[in-house]
């Protein structure tokens, strides 16, 4: 019988009981505890059925690229070079003081596809997928602090605590596979600023929290037995824990938590297979290794985490979020953004196509963003050699692939020397109500009720930015 | 109302303030209003105004679709969607509204989100409203018809932003915690005859004639008893001797409960359930992740408070206004017989520690750097700390009010500013005190000599780059034969700075070091305050202007002399650079009393006067808040279940009679806590087996199990799990108090880069010694951006908001930490070496039967059964002889950690290698290759055991 505990006691990692289970054990809090979940059961159908995406990687550029300098190209600055900047308001910060001068972009910009997307140079591999990708330059957000923005773009609250992007989707859609968590994350060797509340799962069940798999040494930590126990020690010390906790439910038989903590062990000593399994790209042909640049330099770093981001879409993962650092180029941007776009280009351009070989592209919503756009303007420094650009709350650029984005074009706009979007402006909540609504979720009926209010991602609503849609 | 004594005021008189009016309604002025007027009034417009006004009405940011529903022309009007078919006045069927709001028009629905979604009810208003003509009578109109007709209870507050919002009516049943505290009960309440706990959950029994389970055995009662109490599991003859206790059950018990409340260890669990409502951590969060060195100052002087049994109002005032306190003390300011509290605090409390409580105004996360904006992180602070009293003290979460009165409870966004008001004055400072003679200053000295092996060797990194930089530059002028020796030189000579190079280091390895190496001096720095007597607290005085911090606040010697006297006003939509109507320093209005409340104007005070409000007798949320608190840490459950909100969406207490006599009981016996501990734990209810003798019945009956006719096992917290473990194991060091320490964190984790402002942080490294990891939890550093990933995933909170009460979640990362983690493994190794050591004959033979027997008795708390000893002896056998074939080799700790990075200067990648000096001199916890193949094997049992049902439940 149902214990009137927490709402979010039995899930095992991700919805990894299976999506069945997993809505049975809503039902069951629901039963529980129904006031709290009025409103907020999501059944594991998704709102608009007719949405294609089922899947999300969102690409996650950590560190703020520039928009001037990646895919929004300013003639304008060209003119204004080293020229003083000239700026309004008040109350600004330490990093907006101070004598600035207009910054031209040290790269050359064309235009490519049948399309005509704008792209700067470094982007050898991606200019040949243009036309899978929607560009978005209206996006406005508003912190310009690194871990006050991830918050924000990852959870919608700038503050953290809240759940993220990836939760929300799994919460909505719930995971289509067994033994794998429903939202993993890929991040750099490094965490990002403000660590992991960047996928946490806030006040929704602990189950939908992001799981990072570590780039180096273990990939979930703990997950191998420590040295010299085998599959088989293991097995038999499970066993004889079993055994003891039969003995124990016996004299508990009023107690549901304890089978469900026996199953959860069992769910473990699966996973333990699973996982590493899962991992592995060794079985992936060369030829696709050498697509995503695997093995070689610069790209290895990132091509391997792309190819497994497409590996664990195919094995039903909703929701895989890849970090590529640190596009914070503050000085030195042609050397800084000169050296990581050609990390991230083939490994990108391979996702992209390799997707869409294997038909999935249409299933798969591909996010490219970082936390905040950059400046137009910067300090003078190293003698006009060094200048990179700021953060810039005001403008960025976000691109989509695939999943129903509205490929093939360039929506919105920012000024002529990138200092502000000025068409087809949105706030992030719209492009996060967007996102979800490009994987069958309406943020209007996504909410969860705690601490006094139905809550949702876009905290408090917002529109869909339709022209993102095809 | 009353302040210094503790004399009960009439609850009459109080109960006057709220008014119910409905059943009086006063002859009309004017004509009887008709149906559909009455409709709008009272029913339609209410809807409007909360549903649709948000985007139709001049409220929105930008109307949408064009439709306007603030008046009926307005709406007739329609919008670009409907048309002036909107709302068809006479007939709801041709009305497009209707299909909207019942959710029937698909990609219409209205109001779009769901859960905001009109009731049945609501729908067939509207509907009744329509065909009565939609009538729209004027404000004037509509503002007597509700007063005379609408249902509900109205509240005097100090008034909205609109007239509507102010002479709204509340359902009576959501201004429950508004309502007085009941002094006076229909039942019969003796105290020498029955436990009223007791006689209010029996009365609820047996009104739904539900038999209550028997009482629990009491193994199980010292179990639960212990843990709930100290968080730690009861020895073996601890457990004996409560077993063979001859006296009656009862009597028993309470002497059980009296032992446990003496113990050093019942401060610190109860600490770590206040910590957690007040989000304690030692680094600051966000982008730098300060530590904050002296936080473990006012994290002791919550263990104090609770082993003395601090009266709680003295407890709430230390912490609001410590250092106002303080001050007062200090200047003789202050006549001590009007303020009693303050006088019991001369007497009791070194006046530095009220200093140190004060720290719990800055418990929230924050941080100001060089990319903030002054304002903003002022705000922040003052958003944070206004809610956080709210929530931590009230259960009234206020943030709903930053922007507007609140939609549901009697709060109108200007209280949420007047509170604010009062820590308008509200400054950081860690201020400088002595040490208290309870504070344990053990292995600082320790501690300071492993930090300045990092300090020391930052430093020559610094001083090696110095040269380099040195050298470079006075190569620099000599190629151009200029009489300078380095830039600085030139500099101070008049030389035109964009004549100089740019820097002086050149590779990317240099400066990519010197950046590192900038950051963590001003960190080490920093960190050198832990040694330091500061109390991480706040003054009152003016607002300095904000700078980047990078060190501890400096307490200035006039705190009115320099800086910006605040002034509060209202944020209209909580925006920092908006400006409303200016508010006095207040309180809730609608609490009783709060209306008349006032408080000085002047800077000082105004902390002390709002506490002293939280604290009054007559306050009707803080005692039964804090009551709740209480037995919801003993129930696992509140009896009003949300104790951080005891508003309109919190939920209703299931025994509103209990809360109240609880909070009374608080009030009446000096607000101790411990007293409430005795009144709850030596009730039947507390002591109630957790089965049932007719589960069926009890399924049928009580399905939400909130009749207390069983107990509630719970799970335990991560923090009990792993000093449980050490406790059983005996290599816990009981200590009390004192610096952080750091227990071993899993490596890979506690290696990982982590990113902080403009760089890496140095590694997380354990403390060398056993004796300071081995100490319980909550002793354990807590760094917000670094947390141990042993404690996160067993649901301890993060702290960056208010945790009422843990989630108990059961995931499978849960099972990789126990199973395989190292921690859970050291423990099951110390645990079989330990019985083997204990158990062992004087002749050294190995009584197996005995040691499983003492490890049952450990772990359980009682002895195996005969078919669990045949089992384990036979897995013991069986794992010793695998243990035999598996040879454990010596392990190694690395000593350094080698860090790559993109420098940000020259865009290339360097390498920077960071020195791990405490693992040079790391005593490791016992290790497998230290003992044989057969405690080995026994280790094996041992992991088993922690990882059992049995060990992580408490019934």
């Amino acid at each position: 019988m149902s214990q009137p505990l927490r709402r979010d006691f039995l899930y095992g990692l991700g919805a990894s009981l299976g999506s069945v289970a997993f809505s049975a054990m809503l039902a069951d809090s629901a039963r529980a505890d129904d006031d709290d979940l009025k409103g907020s059961g999501r059944n594991q159908e998704p709102h608009f059925p007719n949405a294609k995406a089922k899947h999300c990687i969102f690409l996650y550029m950590e560190g703020g690229p520039s928009h001037i300098d990646t895919f929004d190209p300013k003639p304008k600055l060209s003119d204004l070079h080293l020229q003083e900047f000239q700026r309004s308001g008040v109350e600004q910060s330490a990093m907006s003081s101070g004598t600035r001068y207009y910054v031209e972009s040290p790269f050359q910009f064309a235009k490519h596809g049948e399309s005509g997307a704008d792209m700067c140079h470094l982007w050898k591999n991606l200019a040949g997928v243009a036309d899978e990708l929607c560009f978005y330059r209206g996006c406005q957000v508003e912190s310009v602090n690194h871990p006050t923005a991830n918050y924000h773009i990852n959870t919608g609250n700038q503050f953290g605590g809240d759940p993220s992007i990836g939760a929300w989707v799994n919460y909505g859609l719930g995971s289509e596979n067994q033994d794998l968590p429903g939202f993993i994350v890929l991040p750099e060797l490094a965490y990002p600023q403000g660590g992991a509340a960047n996928w946490s799962n806030g006040y929704l069940p602990t189950a939908l929290q992001g799981t990072p798999l570590r780039s180096q040494g273990s990939p979930i930590l703990d997950i191998q037995p420590p040295a010299g126990v085998t599959r088989e020690h293991q097995r038999q010390n499970l066993d004889f824990l079993q055994a003891l906790n039969q003995e124990h439910l016996r004299s508990h038989p009023e107690h549901d938590d304890l089978t469900a903590r026996m199953k959860n062990y069992e769910l473990a000593f699966r996973m333990q297979m699973e996982v590493p399994k899962t991992l592995q790209i060794d079985d992936e042909s060369q030829a696709t290794l050498d697509r995503y640049g695997v093995g070689v330099e610069p790209t290895d770093n990132f091509a391997r985490r792309c190819l497994l981001a497409r590996k664990l879409v195919e094995k039903g993962v909703r929701f895989v979020q890849v970090y590529a650092s640190t596009w914070d180029s503050h000085d030195y941007l042609a050397k800084a953004h000169g050296a990581l776009i050609p990390t991230v280009d083939q490994p990108i351009a391979a996702l992209i196509g390799d997707l869409r070989d294997r038909g999935l592209l249409d299933e798969t919503l591909i996010v490219w963003m970082g936390e905040f756009g950059r400046t137009p303007d910067n300090g003078i420094r190293g003698g006009g050699q060094a200048y990179g650009r700021d953060h810039n709350p005001d403008a960025m650029t976000i691109w989509m692939a695939g999943g129903g984005c509205n490929a093939g074009h360039t929506i919105g706009a920012t000024d002529e020397i990138g200092g502000q979007a000025v068409e087809n402006v949105h706030h992030v909540r719209d492009f996060h109500i967007t996102l979800l609504r490009l994987l069958g979720l309406d943020d209007n009926k996504l909410t969860y009720f705690h601490a006094g209010r139905f809550k949702q991602l876009s905290q408090f609503g917002g529109e869909v930015i339709e022209d993102l849609i095809a | 109302m009353s302040m210094h004594g503790r004399v009960l005021t009439s609850p009459l008189r109080l109960a006057a303030i709220i008014c119910f009016v409905a059943t009086f309604p006063t002859p009309a002025q004017s004509a009887e209003p008709t149906e559909g007027e009455k409709l709008f009034a009272l029913r339609v417009q209410p809807i409007l105004r909360e549903k649709c006004f948000g985007c139709h009405s001049d409220e929105a940011d930008e109307l949408e679709g064009g439709f306007d529903i603030s008046s009926r022309a307005k709406m007739l009007a329609g919008g670009d969607g409907f048309g002036d078919t909107v709302v068809f006045p006479g007939d709801h069927e041709l009305s497009a509204l209707m299909p909207m709001i019942s959710r029937e028009d698909v990609g219409y629905e209205m109001p779009p989100k769901e859960a905001d979604g009109l009731t049945q009810e609501e729908v067939w208003a509207i509907r009744d409203w329509i065909n009565d003509g939609a009538p729209w009578p004027s404000e004037e109109r509509v503002a007597e018809i509700y007063a005379l007709y609408a249902k509900g209870v109205l509240v005097k507050t100090s008034g909205g932003q609109s007239d509507q919002w102010t002479n709204r009516k509340y359902e009576p049943e959501n201004l429950w915690a508004f309502q007085p505290v009941l002094r006076e009960f229909s039942h019969d309440l003796d105290l020498a005859k029955r436990n009223p706990i007791d006689i209010f959950i029996e009365a609820r029994l047996e009104s739904e004639g539900i038999q209550p389970a028997a009482t629990a055995d009491r193994v199980s009662l010292i179990r639960r008893a212990t843990f709930d109490l100290t968080g730690l599991p009861p020895t073996p003859s601890e457990v004996k001797a409560f077993v063979d206790d001859a006296r009656p059950d009862r009597e028993a018990f309470a002497a059980l409960v009296d032992r446990l409340l003496e113990s050093p260890h019942y401060g610190e669990h109860w600490a770590r359930h206040w910590l957690d409502v007040v989000r304690y951590a030692d680094s600051s969060g966000f982008a730098n992740d300060w530590e904050r060195p002296n936080a473990w100052r006012y994290r002791d002087y919550v263990i104090r408070a609770f082993n003395t049994d601090k009266p709680f109002d003295l407890f709430t005032l230390e912490q609001l206004a410590g250092d106002e306190i303080q001050r007062w003390v200090n200047e003789k300011g202050v006549s001590l017989d009007d303020v009693r509290e303050v006088h019991r605090l001369i007497d009791e409390v070194d006046p530095d520690e009220l200093v140190i409580a004060a720290g719990f105004l800055r418990m929230g996360p924050w941080e100001h750097t060089g990319m903030s904006v002054a304002k903003v992180t002022r705000q922040q602070f003052l958003d944070d700390i206004t809610d956080s009293v709210g929530q931590v003290f009230l259960a009234q979460p206020l943030q709903c009010c930053r922007c507007h009165d609140h939609k549901f409870d009697p709060i109108p966004t200007r209280d949420y500013y007047s509170i604010q008001s009062v820590f308008a004055t509200t400054q950081f400072a860690e201020r400088k005190t002595q040490w208290l003679s309870d504070e344990n200053r053990e292995g600082m000295k320790e501690d300071e000599r492993q930090h300045q092996m990092r300090v020391q060797a930052n430093e020559a990194m610094m001083r090696d780059l110095a040269k380099v930089q040195r050298e470079f530059e006075a190569k620099w002028f000599a190629d151009r034969n200029l009489p300078y020796k380095t830039k600085a030189e030139a500099k101070k000579a008049g030389v035109d700075p964009e004549q100089l190079p740019h820097k002086s280091l050149k590779s990317a390895a240099d400066f990519g070091r010197e950046r590192i190496g900038r950051k963590w001096r001003t960190r080490f720095r920093w960190e050198l305050d832990r040694y330091q007597p500061y109390a991480f607290s706040v003054y009152t005085g003016k607002t300095p202007a904000a700078r980047s911090q990078q060190s501890r606040f400096v307490m200035p010697t006039n705190p009115m002399a320099k800086g910006n006297l605040e002034k509060t006003v209202i944020l209209p939509g909580g925006d920092p650079f908006a400006k409303g109507d200016p508010v006095k320093p207040g309180v809730l209005s609608a609490v009783p009393g709060g209306l008349e409340f006032e408080l000085p104007e002047s800077p000082h005070g105004r902390r002390l006067a709002l506490a002293k409000w939280i604290v009054d007798p007559n306050n009707s949320l803080t005692s039964r808040v804090i009551a709740n608190r209480i037995w919801t840490y003993h129930f696992g459950r509140g009896i009003a279940g949300t104790p951080n909100n005891f508003g309109a969406t919190g939920k209703k207490p299931t025994h509103p009679e209990l809360l109240d006599w609880l909070a009374g009981e608080m009030v009446r016996n000096d607000w101790s806590i411990k007293n409430l501990h005795r009144r709850i734990m030596n009730s039947d209810a507390y002591q109630r087996s957790t089965r049932h003798q007719d589960v069926k019945q009890l399924d049928q009956l009580d399905p939400k199990r909130e009749s207390y006719a069983v107990f509630l096992p719970r799970r335990l917290e991560a923090e009990e799990i792993r000093d449980s473990m050490l406790f059983v194991t005996d290599e816990w060091n009981p200590a009390v108090g004192g610096i952080s320490v750091r227990p071993d964190m899993n490596l890979e984790a506690a290696l990982q880069p982590r990113m902080i402002m403009g760089t890496f942080a140095p590694s997380y490294v354990p403390s060398p010694r056993p004796e300071d990891r081995n100490r319980r939890t909550i002793y354990a550093h807590r760094i917000r951006g670094h947390r141990l990933p042993f404690m996160e995933t067993f649901n301890q909170p993060g702290s960056e908001t208010s945790c009422e009460l843990r989630d108990q979640s059961n995931i499978t990362p849960q099972v990789f930490a126990m199973l395989n983690g190292e921690e859970a493994n050291d423990r099951a190794l110390a645990l079989a070496h330990r019985v083997i050591q204990e158990t062992q004959t004087s002749d050294r033979r190995l009584d197996r039967m005995q040691v499983v027997r003492r490890l049952f008795e450990l772990v359980y708390s009682r002895l195996p059964t005969e078919r669990e000893s045949q089992l384990t002896l036979d897995h013991w056998q069986t794992m010793a002889e695998r243990q035999a074939e598996i040879h454990p080799q010596k392990r190694v700790w690395p000593t350094e950690v080698i860090r790559e990075a993109v420098d940000e200067n020259t865009g290339e990648p360097f390498q920077f290698t960071e020195q791990l000096f405490v693992y040079k001199e790391y005593v490791p916890d016992l290790q497998p290759d230290q003992v044989d193949a057969v405690t080995r094997g026994l280790a094996d049992i041992c992991l088993a055991l922690l990882n059992s049902n049995e060990f992580i439940y408490v019934y």
